[in-house]
């Protein structure tokens, strides 16, 4: 049953390699990185299932035991994101299936599409710091083809940063495992976790500190906190509105997954480290959604709002309780449904309008009114209004902040919210309210059809994550438990 | 669930189905499907009344909802939410019915959108008044707010309907974070979000550090909503609603929500001088401020929205006053200061009728003559002879004459702020002579601006050339609301102890619990002749004053004062919101430049910064060098070599020797690993460089010409400095890190490969059984990595998109 762990890998890595042979038949192309799309999402979906009742799973590849060999973990966080992932795909497929020409279905689309997911699913999934580094390499060169496909002037200005900044922190990731492994003697981040702690008993241990800090801007990098973030907001504006959505939705995501994973099970108790990422939490989601304020273009606003989202998290590792990991992580899930969603209805006012400047197009609702009112629903969710699953997560944040004593922070995400409430309804009482005011007569008419589809699941997911979000939220603490105390994940990977 | 459950998600249930009435019965007006959904609640909620004079019996009933953070469904009736239910939703019914006549059937105005707002607001507010549990009750409230502001922007095409959509929006969902903390606060202090539970432990969490805090938090969202100063600049711009939405949300409902929670937590921050002087303040002065510019407007919207500031204020301020009562024995039902909850609750009841009869007047006359603007209006006593009857009640009533409504509750309140003085605690004996004056002078202002809208709209000289519209009377549908209530202000006026055991009783107790004994009941008897007494003379002096005043307006008109209407504070809310936006872009531009060497500024300043804070804070930095490797004589050499050729890389202004230069420098680095005696690493290092060299000389024909850029001084010192710095930390770093593992015993994995390599996998050199076998993952996918990028590179040359026929 164990086997089952490399699946989520190995079936996009062999779909995508397959579909390099099938480069003209769309229909191949699409049949099958669906079929894949959908097998990860059910495999992940009974991992889930089976980590919640017989706990954390563990697979060492070529049977090299951990910590000499690298193992994959599946725990309730690892295969949760999976799962979320697996969904997040499927829907971006089929957005993309509305919007993308034949030419970049043929260019390799899917193959991308799929390694992409290769480097996500395994970075969830490893229990191994080097090989984590390794995964990281695998999303950051896909993601850069997918992100500048096209090759378009400001794609690749834009993504050109991107990969840049991207690599550059992939070589502090270098000298930080060089740093831990001098330190350490080992690479297994169940060993890391028991050899740190005992190191932290030691005199003079402040290098490891330092060590932590080093892997914060490394993962703050990838994660987009506040002052690395620069990469994003341009780049992610750049692609099609599919490829922004996966990406919107995910890559930050697998970086704020991985400073979950760092704090909560290797440097899960250095003061400074905290209150750092306390600091950095609170500036990121202020600069963050100013940013948004300051944005008068809809993928723009929806660009910059992932840093302040991300500093939410942030936010919530550093407070590092059970029930604040636990809103964490109902904050990640609620994020990437609504965040990717959001995407999806900037690209369908592009195809009604052809723009995402907001002052160009208004009066939509009129016209539109599904897609005004879902949008209106998913932006409110953003804004943490409930009862959405944005205000669970949100919630929880306010109450395990307050529990623990950091009440600037939390003012500061409760302003937050109130600027991100703004801006979202900056987007609709422009483009959706107002006269009706469209760049082409033909706008008023254009159908947007199957377009809606991909939203719909994504919208009634922020629905029922808020209406009913007890068993969800129950699910949250069992993992906020799981998080906080690194011995479940230490035991069962270590045990043989 | 229970049928209570139920009344607040009724209305929401109906919601889903309002455009499918709208879709199959075109032709009928979708306001007749919706009427008798508040009828029924109203008429099932009557039940509840107490009639037989015994004391009310609260009802609780409880869902679970997400009990992982204490959040349940908990619906608690007692008299204080039953005096709401049936306002919200008796109020509810005949708006309804009013609206049926005053929002035309037309095909270009969603009435569907308008009924599901209405519906989704009815179900919030009934959900406020009905939850113990303050999360649900939050729920509800921020539910109430959404829909508020979707009402006001019902007419969207509006600049006016979006701008005051925004800004109800903006500062009421402010408010509501506020008190979002401020109940978790509550939650930390008890464990609870039940009312009714912390209610019980007041006592204990009076003396808690987050007591005032959270107190604070919680006033700050009610008074958003209950637009108390210097909040209530949202509730005139929320005027552009329809009319039927002013008079059931912004007058009779939902900004009485803030004074429904105030009430509501009474029994818990009630005796202390904080809540007493911060809730009677703001209350006091909202009147003032209220009143005084109700009288500068010209628009008959404006000013009722004003006049609701002002009179909310006033019940406000009641709560603040009757708070003091906590601190005294009630005796025979009776003390100095119930008698100002008791103001609170019956002027809460009375402010709901005359307003909403008159908010709906408003509607008829701008409705029927096309303009709400008092300049242009007069002379339409005989024209509109039905709408001329149902104001002169409401306004008399707002002016406080007798016998209507309004006078009692006015009476009330000057007896509660005259007995306030005699409070012998708060220091009230300082400033608390204040309270009845500035009650008496906010009367004088709401006389005047009662009579001002009722004579300039109803006498005088008719200007039909003025109108839009040929005025002529209402239909009849139209005027059944508005003299329904109408009604209720004479028939309470007359007999308004008809209330008193029914609402008032049972709303009092709700609002001042514990201070009865057992099988005791406040002692409520409202009557109009009190003998002469100070509220009398009071009053008379209103009169008196109030219609100097009027008689002067004349005067009045030319006066600076009376020519702005604007609240000056709008200014604040404009210019911080321009404000905060241009703010934001500069901030943005300054870190946005989209230039890279900018961004690697920035985070390498982070990383230093960050790095020698850890440095100096944990005081790790240590050098240990035992156990060093012996340095060949020919690593000297290297390294300066290499050092040499990265330093002048940068200054080269030529493409070639820069490429060279580069490739110079990774041979070095093949050299070191030579020297080190690791043979595959400088194999593979020489491969890679010389692949290299070999790329950049091939593309080189079609690079541009390398630009010599001139930078300032500055810029090239501190990216200098930024570069050292950041070189030594990362030195600093590997040096203590080196150090430090030293100072342990733990054995590194590595023993296990030199150990088994061969043993378990067979493999003479150790790095290979790692890379192939150990970690053949690694390998395996950075071999993947290679393949990517080799396919990558095929799609970046031969895909362009074609323009942006994609989105």
């Amino acid at each position: 049953m164990t086997n089952l762990l490399i699946l989520p890998i190995l079936i996009p890595l062999l779909a995508g390699v397959i579909l390099i042979f099938f480069k003209n038949s769309k229909m191949i192309q699409r049949v099958i990185s669906v079929i894949a799309s959908a097998a990860m999402t059910g495999i992940s979906g009974y991992l889930i299932y089976a980590v919640y009742n017989n706990g954390i799973q563990t697979i060492a590849l070529g049977d090299w035991q951990a910590p000499f060999g690298i193992v994959l973990v599946a725990d309730l966080l690892s295969v949760s994101l999976v799962f979320l992932a697996g969904i997040l795909g499927l829907v971006t497929l089929f957005f993309a299936y509305q919007t993308f020409s034949a030419e970049r279905e043929a260019n390799y689309f899917h193959t991308f599409y799929l390694f992409l997911m290769v480097g996500v699913n395994g970075s969830f999934m490893t229990g191994d710091l080097f090989n984590l580094f390794v995964f990281f390499e695998v999303m950051l060169i896909s993601s850069f083809i997918l992100i500048s496909m096209g090759s378009q002037r400001y794609q690749l200005q834009e993504s050109l940063k991107y990969v840049i900044i991207n690599t550059v922190s992939s070589m502090f990731f270098i000298a930080a495992i060089a740093y831990i492994y001098g330190v350490t003697g080992t690479l297994n981040m169940a060993d890391l976790s028991v050899k740190i702690a005992q190191l932290y008993e030691q005199e003079n241990s402040g290098i490891l500190t330092v060590i932590a800090l080093t892997f914060l801007f490394v993962f703050g990098t990838k994660s987009a906190i506040f002052p690395l973030y620069f990469w994003l907001p341009h780049s992610y504006f750049a692609p099609p509105a599919a490829i922004a959505a996966l990406f919107g939705g995910l890559l930050t995501k697998v970086g704020v997954y991985t400073v979950m994973r760092m704090y909560t099970l290797i440097f899960n108790n250095d003061p400074i480290v905290f209150q750092i990422l306390l600091l950095f939490g609170g500036l990121t989601m202020f600069i963050g959604v100013l940013g948004a304020v300051a944005q008068f273009d809809f993928k723009r606003i929806l660009s910059v709002h992932i840093v302040s989202q991300v500093g939410y998290m942030i936010m919530g590792i550093g407070i590092g309780t059970p029930l604040a990991i636990a809103g964490t992580f109902y904050f990640l899930a609620h994020n990437i449904i609504v965040k990717s969603g959001l995407f999806f209805f900037a690209g369908i006012t592009e195809k009604i309008t052809g723009t995402t400047h907001l002052k160009k197009m208004s009066g939509l609702l009129k016209t539109h009114p599904y897609v005004g009112w879902l949008f209106f629903i998913t932006a409110i969710s953003l804004a943490g209004l409930p009862p959405l699953s944005g205000f669970f997560g949100k919630f929880a944040l306010v109450i395990a902040g307050f529990e623990a004593g950091h009440y600037f922070v939390i003012a500061v995400s409760l302003a937050t919210g109130v600027l991100t409430l703004f801006s979202m309804m900056k987007i609709f009482m422009t483009s959706f309210w107002g006269e009706e005011k469209l760049p082409d007569p033909s706008a008023k008419e254009r159908k947007v059809g199957k377009l809606i589809l991909p939203v719909l699941p994504l919208v009634a997911l922020t629905v029922i994550l808020g209406v009913a979000a007890e068993p969800f939220f129950l699910f949250s603490l069992e993992m906020g438990e799981q998080l906080t105390d690194p011995s479940y994940y230490v035991e069962s990977v270590l045990e043989e | 669930m229970s049928t209570l459950h139920i009344i607040p998600l009724a209305p929401f249930l109906f919601a889903f189905l309002i455009p499918l009435f709208y879709k199959k019965f075109r032709h009928i007006h979708t306001g007749w499907f919706v009427l008798p959904l508040p009828l029924i609640i109203f008429i099932y909620l009557l039940q509840f009344l107490p009639l037989g004079g015994t004391a009310f019996q609260p009802v609780e009933v409880t869902v679970a909802w997400v009990a992982s953070l204490g959040v349940d469904f908990t619906v608690y009736l007692d008299g204080l939410s039953l005096l709401f239910a049936l306002l919200i939703s008796g109020i509810g019914t005949l708006v309804v019915l009013y609206s049926i006549y005053y929002i035309a059937n037309k095909r270009d105005e969603p009435l569907n959108n308008f009924y599901v707002y209405l519906l989704m607001f009815m179900g919030a507010m009934l959900g406020v008044v009905l939850s113990d549990n303050l999360i649900v009750l939050y729920v509800f409230w921020e539910l109430t707010s959404l829909s508020s502001a979707l009402l006001i922007g019902y007419w969207y095409h509006k600049e006016r309907s979006r701008y005051g959509a925004q800004k109800s929006m903006l500062i009421t969902v402010t408010g509501g974070f506020a008190m979002l903390a401020g109940f978790t606060l509550l939650y930390l202090m008890t464990g609870t979000f039940s009312v009714q539970e912390i209610i019980a432990m007041s006592d204990q969490i009076a003396a808690s550090p987050y007591f005032v805090p959270a107190m604070i938090l919680v006033l700050a969202g009610a008074f958003t909503k209950s637009a108390q100063f210097p909040f209530h600049i949202w509730l005139p711009d929320a005027m552009e609603a329809p009319t039927p939405v002013s008079a059931y949300l912004h007058s009779a409902t939902m900004v009485k929500a803030g004074i429904y929670l105030v009430a509501r937590l009474t029994p818990l921050f009630g005796g202390q001088a904080e809540w007493f002087w911060i809730v009677t303040g703001f209350g006091l002065l909202t009147l003032l401020w209220g009143s005084v510019s109700a009288v500068r407007q010209k628009d008959l919207k404006g000013i009722l929205a004003f006049s609701t500031v002002s009179q909310l204020g006033l019940i406000m301020s009641l709560l603040g006053m009757g708070s003091a009562a906590f601190h005294y024995d009630v005796i025979d039902g009776e003390s100095l200061y119930t008698v100002a909850i008791l103001a609170a609750v019956f002027h809460l009841f009375n402010h709901a009728t005359f307003k909403g009869s008159l908010f709906m007047v408003v509607g008829i006359i701008d409705h029927e003559t096309g303009t709400r603007d008092i300049r242009k209006l007069g002379g339409l006593m005989a024209i509109m002879p039905v709408t001329f009857t149902i104001s002169l009640i409401g306004v008399a009533s707002m002016a406080g004459l007798p016998p209507f409504n309004g006078f009692l509750s006015k009476e009330i309140f000057f007896e509660g702020a005259l007995n306030i003085t005699t409070l012998d605690m708060f220091n009230v004996e300082t400033l608390g002579f204040l309270i009845p004056v500035v009650a008496w002078i906010a009367s004088v202002f709401t006389f005047v601006y009662s009579m001002m809208m009722f004579f300039q709209t109803f006498t005088g000289k008719h200007k039909p050339e003025e109108l839009p519209k040929h005025a002529h009377e209402a239909p009849v549908g139209m005027l059944i609301s508005p003299a329904v209530l109408g009604l209720m202000v004479i028939v309470f006026g007359l007999f308004p102890n008809m209330l008193a055991y029914t609402v008032i009783e049972p709303a009092m107790q709700s609002i001042l619990p514990g201070l009865l004994g057992e099988g005791e009941q406040f002692y409520v008897n409202i009557y109009h002749w009190h003998g002469l007494n100070t509220e009398l003379l009071m009053t008379m002096g209103v009169v008196l004053i109030g219609t100097a005043l009027f008689l002067n307006f004349d005067k009045l008109q030319q006066t600076a004062f009376y020519l702005g209407e604007r609240d000056p504070l709008n200014g604040a809310y404009d210019n911080g919101l321009t404000g905060l936006i241009s703010g934001a872009q500069y901030v943005d531009g300054v870190q946005m430049t989209g230039k890279l060497r900018h961004y690697f500024t920035y985070m390498f300043v982070f990383l230093v910064a960050v790095l020698s804070y850890a440095l100096i804070r944990t005081n790790a930095f240590a050098i240990d060098l035992a156990n060093t490797a012996q340095i060949s004589p020919y690593m000297f050499f290297i390294i300066l070599a290499l050092s040499l050729s990265t330093i002048a890389v940068p200054f080269m202004t030529k493409r070639v020797p820069a490429i060279i230069l580069v490739g110079i420098i990774g041979f070095l680095v093949a050299l070191i690993f030579v020297v080190i005696r690791a043979p595959d690493l400088a194999l593979t290092q020489l491969l890679v460089e010389t692949v290299m060299v070999v790329l950049f000389l091939l593309v080189f024909y079609h690079l541009p010409e390398l630009r010599k850029e001139s930078f300032k001084p500055v810029f090239k010192w501190s990216n200098l400095l930024i570069s050292l710095s950041v070189g030594a930390v990362v030195t600093i770093t590997g040096l203590s890190a080196h150090a430090f593992s030293h100072g342990h015993d733990i054995s590194p994995i590595s023993d296990y490969f030199v150990e088994n390599a061969y043993a378990l996998a067979g493999g003479e050199n150790i790095v290979n059984v790692i890379l192939v076998d150990f970690r053949g993952l690694d390998t395996l996918l950075e071999v993947f990595v290679l393949g990517i990028v080799a396919l990558g590179v095929v799609v970046l040359i031969k895909y362009k998109a074609s323009g942006r026929e994609e989105v």
